[in-house]
């Protein structure tokens, strides 16, 4: 029992949550949250949806996951900040007609408090709420690999996209990070961290393989991590990825690298066009972007044509 | 410490619930307290080995360990005694204490409109006050059950004009004066950009990870339904709210007691010895709720409480240095019946009953937490010698959960 000793002196309170350091843009994680937000919580999710709206009748789904852990160093924190400014590159060039975008994170399922962070797809700034919302772990053990698997496994199975479902064009899906996945997605981490109550685990391959059926997937190794470079790393993505594994040397042309990236594969189009493209802009990234894709750059799409549901991974090995 | 807790007194608060809080977030990583009763009214101390001292309101017990709050949907919060709460934390070096802190917004919120709608209605009982607080807590729930879904909550806070209807509403149905609305929306605006809101399954989300802590407000003995009408406070003070939180997800029910049993203001103390008790450096007589009351230990009204609250797993035994050696074991009208819940008339009869009753006492306890467990049926895990983490130790080995 008390006696209220706290002034309710509402001018004092209006100055005082003033005064207080304003929100960060990591707000979140800044705040010494220690669990994942709700909203990013993919727990019982049973789909996050792109869908077309009266708005945006004919939605791309781009979805950007990156890894939060300890070996990335700074990467995490500077992916927040560069970011937001994706949605805005991908239509002032008209990339894309109505890019929805989704941000999540990737931990590691085997010792983080946060394994899987994932918003929503949406059409205007309220992912960048999201990006703010995202925990930044640190954690990740020291077995340089982390639960891309987990992440992708949701993607696969969790996420539903108009522009695939109506369309047949596959949505794109940006991994970022350093390390490797877990050969296998394990039965009891995705009963966890996700609630599904699957009957065995499935291998990093075949979720791979259901996967590229609904994305392009790309695997972003940027410098500045701790693996930055590693030919383990990126040889065990190759296998899975194919050719759709960049190295980027400047963090900060991450958003146009996406950016490109998404123009290519909707052959809007060619790498020369989209560096040109950066110029125009102003933007400093042309070099480092050039270097990334040049991989990608062989003027046509780099995915199988229509639908093959029944067959295997989308992927098609040059 | 590796289970979730629910802290409880099993008396009519002033137990040292804080004090205890405060060791359990000091024994290993604890992810969050939780609050998940009362509002701005409860009032636990917490002393630091190194002297600083903070009357917790609203945050919890464990911030000054730098352990996150939560204040769960069945808080009333007060988001005005909130900020200057946290100007106090902060000038006792916490980095920053409104970054600790989550708010989930369907709590109500209390606003100077209630607390002084509730300050009139018990002026207007003149020598028949209840020992209310002040602070409006009575009238805000009140006011939201008597006008379902007009009640402002947390979540308005994001939501000015919305808020600002139901605020004029509010004023002018309570028929009170007190600050302009659009003065109170500001302050409530502000807040709700500083402070993060959540939804009710964040609760899920915090009991994935360390151990959780919630920590009760008031005592059992005062409980809305359960307690000695009309001496009670607008909540539910037993493990029940937290064990709605946890919906299945198993932790242990520690009871807090004192070796003599205290109480605020007016109301049914049938052991009370004003020899006892001496002076309590931060117990004052409140200009609301009234003076700080003394009685030797209450084995019936606690053996009541545990009844009321369905019992509990473990006990943790404050003023272990109190130089007492009384314990009441029974009454001249034995023990207390635990009434149908919402019967107040019931409770009213009760509280009669226990106002005439005489108690009888065993005298010459020294081992109180031997004692204690005897009378109560429950073991002391926890003894508490002084105010602060390093005056407690831990007195019984591991807590067996009684698994539903």
């Amino acid at each position: 029992m008390g006696s209220g000793i706290w002034s309710t002196d509402v001018y004092a309170a209006a100055a005082n949550y003033r005064a207080a350091k304003g929100t960060s843009a990591f707000a979140y994680s800044d705040s010494g949250a220690r669990a994942v937000h709700d909203d990013l919580n993919p727990y019982g999710v049973a789909a996050r949806e792109s869908r077309d709206s009266a708005e945006h009748p004919a939605t791309v789904a781009v979805a950007v996951l990156f890894d939060v852990t300890g070996s990335m160093g700074g990467v995490p924190r500077t992916l927040q900040t560069k970011l937001p400014d994706l949605l805005g590159l991908l239509l002032r060039k008209g990339y894309a007609a109505d890019p929805q975008i989704l941000f999540g994170a990737i931990g590691d399922a085997t010792c983080d408090r946060a394994p899987l962070q994932i918003g929503q797809f949406e059409s205007d700034n309220r992912m960048d709420e999201d990006l703010g919302k995202v925990l930044l772990e640190g954690g990740g053990g020291g077995q340089k690999s982390e639960s891309y698997e987990l992440a992708m496994y949701f993607m696969a199975r969790h996420t539903t996209l108009d522009c695939f479902e109506k369309r047949g064009r596959r949505g794109y899906l940006f991994i970022i990070g350093d390390e490797l996945p877990y050969p296998k997605v394990k039965r009891r981490e995705v009963g966890k961290v996700i609630g599904d109550g699957l009957g065995r685990d499935v291998t990093t391959k075949e979720i791979v393989a259901e996967l590229t059926r609904k994305y392009d997937v790309y695997y972003i190794l940027p410098a500045g991590a701790s693996y930055a470079g590693d030919r383990q790393v990126l040889t065990a993505w190759r296998e899975l990825l194919g050719q759709n594994v960049l190295e980027l040397d400047d963090l900060d042309a991450v958003c146009e690298t996406i950016a490109l990236t998404v123009g290519l594969g909707e052959d809007a189009i060619s790498l020369d066009e989209g560096l040109s493209d950066l110029d125009d802009l102003g933007s400093p990234a042309g070099t480092a972007v050039g270097k990334a894709l040049a991989r990608l750059d062989r003027g046509t799409l780099v995915v199988t044509e229509g639908l093959d549901l029944g067959g295997d991974s989308g992927v098609v090995r040059l | 410490m590796r289970e979730h807790m629910i802290v409880v007194d099993l008396g009519y608060g002033d137990a040292g619930k804080g004090t205890v809080v405060d060791w359990l977030c000091a024994q290993g990583p604890v992810q969050a307290v939780v609050r998940f009763n009362g509002g701005a009214q409860a009032a636990h101390n917490v002393v630091l080995p190194d002297g600083r001292h903070h009357t917790f309101a609203q945050f919890g017990s464990g911030t000054l360990r730098g352990v996150p709050t939560h204040l769960s949907r069945f808080m009333v919060v007060d988001p005005l005694a909130l900020a200057s709460e946290a100007t106090h934390l902060a000038g006792l070096g916490v980095p920053d204490p409104f970054g600790l802190l989550t708010v989930d917004r369907d709590a109500l919120i209390a606003t100077p409109y209630h607390a002084a709608a509730g300050r009139a209605r018990e002026l207007a009982r003149g020598a028949d006050r209840h020992g209310s607080c002040g602070m409006g807590i009575g009238a805000t729930m009140a006011y939201a059950l008597d006008h379902p879904g007009l009640g402002p909550t947390v979540g308005d806070c994001e939501n000015p004009a919305l808020l600002t209807r139901k605020l004029y509403a509010l004023r002018e149905t309570l028929g009170v004066a007190g600050p302009p609305v659009e003065d109170c929306v500001a302050a409530y605006r502000a807040f709700a950009e500083r402070v993060i809101l959540v939804d009710s399954s964040f609760t899920r989300a915090l009991l994935r990870g360390h151990p959780v802590v919630f920590e009760g407000a008031q005592g059992v003995l005062l409980d809305e339904w359960h307690g000695f009408h009309p001496y009670t406070t607008w909540s539910t003070t037993t493990f029940a709210n937290a064990l709605a939180l946890l919906d299945g997800v198993p932790a242990v029910r520690l009871g807090v007691l004192r070796t003599f049993t205290p109480r605020h203001g007016p109301g049914p103390l049938v052991t009370e010895d004003p020899e006892l008790g001496g002076s309590e450096v931060h117990n004052t007589t409140g200009p609301w709720q009234g003076s700080f009351r003394a009685g030797h230990f209450d084995a019936v009204a606690h053996r009541y409480a545990l009844a009321v609250a369905g019992g509990a797993d473990a006990l943790a035994l404050t003023h272990l240095d109190a130089p007492v050696s009384r314990m009441c074991v029974s009454y001249d009208i034995g023990e207390l019946p635990v009434g149908t819940a919402g019967d107040l008339d019931g409770q009213d009869r009760l509280t009669r009953r226990v106002l005439q009753a005489r108690p009888r006492y065993a005298d010459g306890v020294d081992d109180w937490p031997a004692a204690v467990a005897d009378v109560l049926g429950v073991p002391v895990w926890l003894g508490s010698a002084g105010p602060t983490a390093a005056d407690k130790a831990r007195l019984s080995g591991a807590i067996t959960l009684e698994r539903v």
